[in-house]
């Protein structure tokens, strides 16, 4: 594949810059930027995508990924610590080892990809990539297209098992308790049972 | 941009989310651990799709099923990470340690 | 040679992008006024002269700060939001040649706009490190959770006579019979879908009154100005990608391409103005119901229905 000088330059923007909001992701105070980093990697590798003209993959990855870090985002001002990174925060465990085994399989994948003959076959220049993917979905793999649907379809039921309000461990409001300011000490927040009584007793 | 470019890009998201995924303690910053790593996979199919495979439309094929099972991984993992908050209020890897042998 | 080129194929197209973007803020603002004065709500001034004089104010106001907010992604919030409306408005296809942006899945990338948005929306919200910023922020997102699969099968229907992802193939194919008559329910859910884009009328779970300004409510002088601005764009823009897909964009008799756009275009902002003073601001959680249990079911309907249609 031939490619111009601008769509050149383009990519290696575009790659340091996946490079460095991917990089970010871990190294940023707070969770809800961690996210949106994650989402800027995510579309800087569209756009690269669009370069190498997979027009509908590319489009589709802005749009799978704004939906999927947003709930995430969600997620993570409803659960986690530190949301809007207003005290530094570096939670790590085997920190050591995991720089070795990232920087190892960095090393592997790219001597692959320096040392390995891969087959040199560019793209046609006829190719419609958006009808080719449409008919392939729903022409020869149309069967795997459908599992992949069932799947999905087996998450969404599972999801909603696993998080809604009666399942087969009881109520979810039962375990729901606010942890305690302490580990180990009373839920935070929560007023004494005594008085929620007392309260009760008071409305009727 | 050459297939080799392309494939090092991959490499890199992908290390990166070998990092994060065994560094982090929370459960949400491990899985953004492991959507780096399937970035770098979709990269790279659509890289082999493009400059080497001659646009076989079984390597679009591909990359859609990682994004669902991108999908699949981010549904599952939030709703696991839901019901073990509602147990044990536990929001970060060391606090559940049931398996630990 | 070279040179024509770019311009007929870069410049013109930009500069049109830009000027509709302009004119139609500044209109949008005018036919909001009107909306507002025929519902009996009193104008201190001309509605001509009120988005200047409103807009010049912010200009020179000063921008205010929070304690601690994420400076960047505040000051970027507005800018991106104004951003994502103009490539949105880069979609729409002026006449059959006179595209700025020819995509083959135009389509698509307008629906990740609107996710892109939900996310630009929750990070205005967000950064400011405020109470009723954030809990706009939220409201917002639970809203356009629900508003972008709702957008996705109204726009699934419109693609699927088309037989195509792109929007100049879409108005090619409403030669004949235009989208809003081919999937009537195609273009009131669509309107829906706008009005909650851009958080006005019923469905302002953003930047409402009940929250002293939701997402905005720290937001003053230059940035203020760019989010309003924004704001209208967005709509502009979701007014010039709903001529497109449901009145057939540039075909009409007697006049020109373009100009056909931009009535059709004004047409939409007059109805959202006057829809958006209509109705009452809903509640959250009723908003949500609304959203799934009533119009997502209408749009698998519009689906049905625009599969059928494209069978027979």
């Amino acid at each position: 594949m031939k490619t111009s000088i601008v769509v050149d330059v383009a990519f290696w923007l575009l790659a340091v810059f996946a490079v460095y909001t991917g990089w970010r992701v871990f190294r940023t105070d707070s969770m809800v930027r961690a996210s949106f980093f994650l989402l800027l990697s995510f579309i800087a590798v569209g756009v690269i995508m669009l370069l190498l003209s997979a027009v509908y993959l590319g489009v589709a990855m802005f749009f799978m990924m704004g939906v999927e870090m947003m709930v995430m985002a969600l997620f993570m001002v409803m659960f986690m610590m530190n949301p809007a990174g207003l005290n530094p925060m570096m939670m790590v465990h085997q920190h050591r080892l995991s720089i070795g085994a990232g920087v190892a399989s960095f090393v592997m994948l790219a001597a692959m990809a320096l040392l390995a003959e891969f087959p040199r076959h560019p793209l046609p220049n006829d190719v419609q990539p958006v009808a080719a993917l449409g008919n392939e979905l729903m022409g020869e793999s149309m069967l795997i297209f459908e599992s992949a649907a069932v799947v999905l379809l087996a998450t969404m039921i599972g999801v909603v098992v696993l998080s809604s309000q009666r399942g087969r461990f009881g109520s979810a409001e039962q375990g729901s308790m606010p942890p305690g300011l302490e580990p180990g000490g009373d839920p935070a927040g929560m007023p004494d049972e005594d008085e929620q009584a007392g309260g009760h007793h008071h409305c009727h | 941009m050459t297939l080799t470019t392309v494939l090092l890009l991959a490499a890199a998201l992908i290390g990166i989310g070998v990092y994060g995924a065994l560094s982090q303690q929370s459960f949400v910053m491990l899985m953004m651990g492991l959507e780096l790593m399937l970035n770098g996979v979709m990269l790279a199919a659509i890289g082999f799709w493009a400059m080497s495979g001659a646009g076989a439309p079984e390597g679009q094929l591909l990359t859609i099923l990682v994004m669902a099972v991108m999908a699949i991984e981010m549904a599952m993992g939030f709703a696991l990470v839901v019901a073990v908050y509602r147990g044990k209020q536990a929001d970060v890897t060391e606090s559940i340690a049931d398996l630990k042998g | 040679m070279a040179l024509s080129v770019m311009l007929e194929q870069l410049v013109w197209p930009l500069a049109m992008v830009f000027a509709v973007l302009g004119g139609g803020v500044y209109l949008w603002a005018v036919l909001d006024g009107l909306a507002a004065r025929s519902f009996g709500l009193p104008q201190a001034q001309s509605v001509w002269l009120t988005p200047l004089s409103r807009g010049t104010w912010l200009l020179i106001q000063q921008a205010n700060s929070t304690e601690a907010p994420d400076l960047w992604a505040w000051r970027l919030a507005p800018a991106l939001y104004l951003a994502l409306a103009a490539v949105g408005l880069a979609l729409v296809p002026w006449s059959q040649g006179w595209v700025a942006t020819d995509l083959a899945t135009s389509l698509v990338l307008w629906g990740s706009l609107e996710a892109l948005a939900t996310v630009v929306i929750f990070l205005q919200g967000w950064s400011a490190n405020s109470h009723f910023a954030l809990v706009g922020a939220y409201r917002y997102v639970a809203l356009g959770l629900s508003y972008i699969l709702i957008s996705m099968f109204v726009l699934i229907g419109v693609a699927l006579p088309a037989e195509s992802l792109a929007l100049t193939r879409i108005v090619a194919s409403q030669q004949d019979v235009w989208n809003l008559v081919r999937q009537p329910l195609g273009l009131p859910l669509f309107l829906m879908v706008g009005l909650a884009l851009t958080f006005r009328g019923p469905f302002n779970l953003a930047d409402p009154r009940d929250l002293a300004g939701g997402t905005s409510v720290e937001v003053s002088g230059p940035p203020r100005l760019v989010w309003e601005l924004a704001r209208s764009a967005m709509l502009v823009a979701f007014s010039g990608i709903a001529a497109t897909v449901f009145l057939g964009g540039w075909l009409g008799p007697w006049l020109p391409g373009p100009l056909w756009v931009m009535l059709k275009m004004l047409a939409i902002l007059a109805l959202l103005a006057w829809l958006g003073r209509w109705f009452a601001v809903m509640t959250p959680s009723r908003c949500l119901s609304l959203m799934w249990l009533i119009l997502l079911p209408l749009a698998f309907v519009d689906l049905v229905w625009a599969g059928v249609v494209a069978l027979l």
